[in-house]
This record gives structure tokens, C-alpha cells and sequence, in this order.
């Protein structure tokens, strides 16, 4: 998508609302995109332009390769919108079929329910679609999306509705088709989910993209590390060796500036919670930071540890979470997908 | 298959599930049952000598069969014309608001077909289901007055179809307001408008001569000049079906504005689509 922007006039020429302002984005082939942002950012308005439903007021969209008004493009599209209307009084079987024969696919009735088994309605195939649960719903639309083996998955909101087990199902169904080799464009309020499944992100907000990368580069806090040591470890030591122990907000923040080889870093057993652990002394316990700007220096700073006795239990990248870059990067509390 | 055939395929499974249509179906069998059981009719040497219904005699002149089921044939045509095409308009007139309603309409636009596709599926589908309608019940009376009379004609059915070339201009209209607004009562609306308007153009000459000479009359003129006489072929649809001779050249040119009207409206319904954001 290249300056791509969107406003919808009003009639009679009474002004008009701008949707997109000149958005650029290219998501890479094979990738699992999550696209999030505050209410009237622009998703629903940037998710139907790529598909054609919306046509841009300038601006070009590129689509596998082609134009999203090409059938022939949007052959190799699955699409689960926000609300699927669904005809209630059809049964799930014969809705697949109409939308498989709406895609130019070949009658395939055993392949109909082979995918409604993966999506876990196939104890519901004999039944009316207008006694189907929310979640069940959302399954049916998931299983027309999938139909055709499409190369790009287009979903919003795909579990709204579902319980947490059938999240977990869809979410699986999901990394299935990634390992696949789909591109996967996913549009979730659930930060979580989005965080779980897309390798790449971007944040709008206001018509614009204002964030857009991969999910650890976006999340990453500097070369920063988490470590937990075994109990026993010599804190003196470690000290000496460039760690910090986690919850000290000051010593953290003093050898935040600095490499690790000049870290020198202040050992205080604050005992208070570290970010994004619980304020829970067995947790903390052990629990140190260490600034390292490449592999190298963190293995010598291990190394170091070790040496001292110190027993490596975990080891993670420091990082804010999705909605922590969510909300720095849009700066509104409160207001998520 | 041709999307245009599955989307009609839709409407007519969608058309299946609705209750008040079975119901139509079936008050048309029992009406029909009820008059071919509640018949009687003797006809003698091609005339037709007695006739009984509910076992009561109607008195009636001895005359031959064909002249005797004229006003039947005649009042059969104008019900299924007028009768059809409002229960068209009622029966009708939430499909393609349904079919480009929201949640329904993206869906459909994400698939590979073109968005006149959905309009004209939508259009044949509701065709087809007229012309079903108009089969069976103009076909059940003139399979019942033929297997009682033996005067066989395909009079009624002629005037079927035309009711449904007339039904067509009337929801051509409707599926052209549904573009504009996804609401069944204002597609229905506009349905009743056409159809009343298309009763006054039928006879415009007439109810002109009522008006005052002067922009007023001219008005009317020029309005009424581009609806489709809906009343003026419901006449030629009761003369075809009453056997009644029509004038030459007449049936032609009312069939011909019906459906220039019709696609014109057709046109516009589908130039307003391919340019709007659903």
C-alpha cells in the first residue's frame, strides 16, 4: 500500500470524513501481520480497501502481486469479517458449498466437513445456523475464510465470541496456516491473541500507521536482559559481573546508559516486584538485568556469573508488552483495538 | 458455475425459508384445489350447458366454453397481474437489502465475483421465483378449465408472463433503491410508487384530459411519458388471456417501454454499485 487515503464525503457535498491519510505499508509474504489501534483509527477502512470493498480516494493497493479488484486475486483470499451475517435458516454444509461455488472451487462435501471438523463444528452440521452460539458463528466464518487454501488470511475479530479453549483451537488452526506458508492479516482488540500469533505489527491511529515492525524489535526495551539464578547465587558477585537486580529502579536506570563492560551498577535487595513479574519474593528471588549490546558480551557476562557459582535458571529479552507499545506509541490510555 | 446462477441459487433458497412465502404457495393450492373440486361444468358439442359450484347451479346462458371462460381467463389475468405484483413487492423486497446488508455485503465483495454479479444474481433470482409463482398458478387454471372443458389455451400463461415482464420494471426499481438505501420498507415503497404511477401512465391520455391546460398538464405528460404502462399491459395481459383481439402493434410497444424502463433503471442500479464503499 503506497499513500494510500480514504474520505467519505458526505452527500450533497457536505464536507467528509477522512479514514486513512496517506497510509504506507507493505506487509512481506509468509508473515502473520497484526494490525491494532484505537477505535475509528482506520483498521476496518484499510482491512476492506485491501480487499477492494472499499475503493481508495488515492492511492495504490497491491495484492498478492495484483489488484484487489482482480476475482482472480480474490480467489486466493479468505476473509472472516467483524459481523458475518450468516443465513440462519441454511445449515453449515450448504453455506460452505455456496461459498465454495462462489470461489470457482470445485463440489467437495467430504472436504466441507473435513473443515468444519477442524474448526470443531462437525457436531453441528445437522444443525440450522440460526441456533448457532456466537462462537459458533465465528467458526463457520473461519471455515468459509479457509476455504480454497487461500495464500492470504484476512481476519477480524476471529475469536470474538469464542470461549478461551476454542481461542486456543482457532489460535492453532491459525499458526497451522502460517507454518503453511499463508500470509495471515489479523485484526484483534485482544492484544494478547495478536501478540500470540502475528510475528509483525503495526499501530494505527488516525488514518496513519505510526508504528509498523516486527513484534520483538517494537517491544524491545534497549539490550536489555532478564536472568533468574538459582537460589544461593553470590549477589556480590553477580554485582561485580554487571547484573543488576531487577525492581531497583535506580541501579537500573543508572546502568541502562551504560555498556556492560563499563557497568558497575549498585546492588540494592529492594524486594520489590520486578516489570512484568509479580511482586512475589520466591519470583524475584534471584531475579537480575544486565545490559548487553550483542550475544557476545551477554555470554561473557554469564560466563562471568557462573564462574562465580551463580546457576542460570531463565533467561529473556526485556521488553514492553504489546499494549504498553500500543499505548506509547498512540499515547491515550485506555483505548485499545 | 456462473456467480450470477449461485447468488440467484441464494435468493431462491433464502426465498424457500421464508414462511410467509410457503404460506402464499400454498393458499395458491388450496385455492386452486378448491376451485377444481368445487367445479362442476357440462359441456355439450363445445358449449357450455351447466354449470355447479358447491353443488349450487349457476344460472348462465348456454354458450360455447370459450366465450364462457372469457371473464374468468379476463379477472384470473388481472389477479395474477395486480395481485402478483404487490405480493412481488411485499414478498421481495428485503432480498437484495439483505444480501448487501452489513456483515453479508463485505463478505460477498471479499469473494471472486464482480458486484454486478450480485445484482443481477439477486435480479434472476426473484425473477425466477415471479415467473415460478406465475407458472403455477396461471398454468393450475388452465390445466383445471382444460381437463374440464377440454378448451385448451395458453392465454393465461401469456398473461403471466407479461405480469412478470411488468413485476420486472417494478423490482428493477426496488433493487436500484436498495443500492441507495439498505432499507426493505423504503424498496417496497418505491415498488408501490412505480406501480401506482405505472397504473396512472397507463392511462395517461385519459386522466390528462382532467388536468388544466398548461405547465401542470405538460408535467404529467412528460413524467408519465418515461413510466412503463402497467395498467395498459395488465389490459393487454386480461385480452391475451381472454382471447380479446389486441390493436396491432400495441402489445409490441407496451412490452418494449416496459422493459427499456426496466433495464434503464437496471443500468442505474448497477453504475451506483460499482462505485459505492459497502
Amino acid at each position: 500500500m503506497q499513500g494510500l487515503r480514504k474520505t467519505y464525503h458526505r452527500a450533497f457535498g457536505r464536507g467528509g470524513h477522512e479514514a486513512l491519510r496517506g497510509m504506507d505499508l507493505v506487509v512481506p509474504a509468509g508473515s502473520a501481520f497484526g494490525l491494532i489501534g484505537p477505535n475509528g483509527a482506520g483498521k476496518t477502512t484499510f482491512i476492506k480497501s485491501v480487499l477492494g470493498i472499499v475503493r481508495p480516494t488515492a492511492g495504490t493497493v497491491r495484492v498478492l502481486g495484483g489488484s484487489p479488484e482482480d476475482p482472480a486475486i480474490r480467489a486466493r483470499i479468505g476473509y472472516l469479517p467483524e459481523r458475518l451475517h450468516l443465513p440462519g435458516t441454511w445449515k453449515s454444509p450448504a453455506f460452505l458449498a455456496t461459498v465454495a461455488r462462489l470461489k470457482g472451487l470445485k463440489p467437495d462435501a467430504p472436504g466441507l466437513l473435513r473443515l468444519l471438523e477442524r474448526v470443531g463444528l462437525s457436531d453441528a452440521v445437522d444443525r440450522r445456523i440460526g441456533g448457532y452460539s456466537k462462537g459458533m458463528r465465528q467458526r463457520l466464518g473461519l471455515a468459509a475464510a479457509l476455504l480454497g487454501e487461500p495464500a492470504l488470511l484476512v481476519l477480524d475479530e476471529p475469536t470474538d465470541g469464542i470461549d478461551p479453549m476454542g481461542r486456543l483451537e482457532v489460535r492453532r488452526i491459525l499458526q497451522e496456516e502460517v507454518r503453511r506458508g499463508v500470509t495471515l492479516f489479523l485484526n484483534s482488540h485482544l492484544l494478547a491473541e495478536t501478540e500470540r500469533v502475528c510475528d509483525r505489527v503495526a499501530i494505527l491511529a488516525d488514518g496513519r500507521v505510526l508504528r509498523e515492525g516486527r513484534l520483538e524489535d517494537l517491544g524491545r526495551g534497549g539490550a536489555r536482559w532478564r536472568v533468574r539464578f538459582a537460589p544461593g547465587a553470590d549477589a556480590s558477585a553477580l554485582v561485580a559481573a554487571g547484573f543488576v537486580v531487577a525492581g531497583d529502579s535506580g541501579a537500573e536506570a543508572r546502568t541502562g546508559a551504560t555498556s556492560l563492560a563499563g557497568a558497575t551498577g549498585a546492588l540494592s535487595r529492594s524486594g520489590a516486584g520486578a516489570a512484568g513479574l509479580p511482586a512475589d519474593g520466591a519470583q524475584t528471588e534471584g531475579v537480575y538485568v544486565v545490559d548487553a549490546a550483542d550475544v557476545t558480551v551477554l555470554n561473557a557476562a554469564l560466563d562471568r556469573a557462573r564462574a562465580s557459582g551463580a546457576l542460570l535458571v531463565e533467561l529473556r529479552r526485556e521488553g514492553a508488552d504489546l499494549e504498553a507499545v500500543l499505548l506509547g506509541a498512540v499515547g491515550s490510555p485506555g483505548v485499545a483495538a | 458455475m456462473n456467480p450470477v446462477f449461485v447468488i440467484a441459487g441464494y435468493v431462491l433458497r433464502e426465498a424457500a425459508s421464508r414462511k410467509f412465502i410457503l404460506a402464499f404457495m400454498v393458499g395458491l393450492t388450496l385455492v386452486l384445489a378448491t376451485v377444481a373440486f368445487s367445479l362442476k361444468l357440462e359441456v355439450v358439442d363445445g358449449a357450455l350447458a351447466a354449470t355447479r359450484l358447491f353443488g349450487e347451479v349457476v344460472r348462465a346462458n348456454i354458450v360455447s366454453v370459450d366465450v364462457a371462460l372469457r371473464p374468468i381467463f379476463r379477472a384470473a389475468a388481472y389477479l395474477v397481474f395486480y395481485g402478483g405484483i404487490l405480493f412481488g413487492i411485499v414478498a421481495c423486497s428485503d432480498f437484495a437489502p439483505g444480501l448487501l446488508s452489513p456483515g453479508r455485503i463485505e463478505h460477498l465483495l471479499a469473494l471472486p465475483l464482480q458486484r454486478w454479479h450480485l445484482l443481477a444474481g439477486t435480479f434472476l433470482g426473484v425473477m425466477t421465483l415471479a415467473l415460478g409463482g406465475t407458472v403455477y398458478a396461471a398454468g393450475g387454471l388452465t390445466l383445471i378449465f382444460g381437463v374440464k372443458t377440454g378448451y385448451w389455451t395458453v392465454g393465461p400463461l401469456i398473461a403471466g408472463a407479461m405480469a412478470c415482464v411488468g413485476f420486472a420494471a417494478v423490482y428493477a426499481v426496488m433493487l436500484t433503491t436498495a443500492t441507495l438505501v439498505r432499507s426493505a420498507a423504503l424498496c417496497s415503497a418505491a415498488g408501490f410508487v412505480l406501480l401506482v404511477c405505472g397504473i396512472l401512465a397507463g392511462f395517461r391520455a385519459d386522466v390528462s384530459r382532467y388536468l388544466e391546460p398548461g405547465v401542470g398538464r405538460a408535467s404529467f405528460d412528460a413524467v408519465t411519458l418515461v413510466l412503463p404502462r402497467l395498467s395498459a399491459l395488465a389490459v393487454g395481459a386480461a385480452d391475451l388471456a381472454s382471447s380479446t383481439p389486441l390493436a396491432p402493434g400495441s402489445l409490441g410497444m407496451l412490452l418494449g417501454g416496459v422493459l427499456v424502463f426496466g433495464l434503464g433503471s437496471l443500468a442505474v442500479g448497477f453504475w451506483h454499485f460499482e462505485g459505492k464503499d459497502c
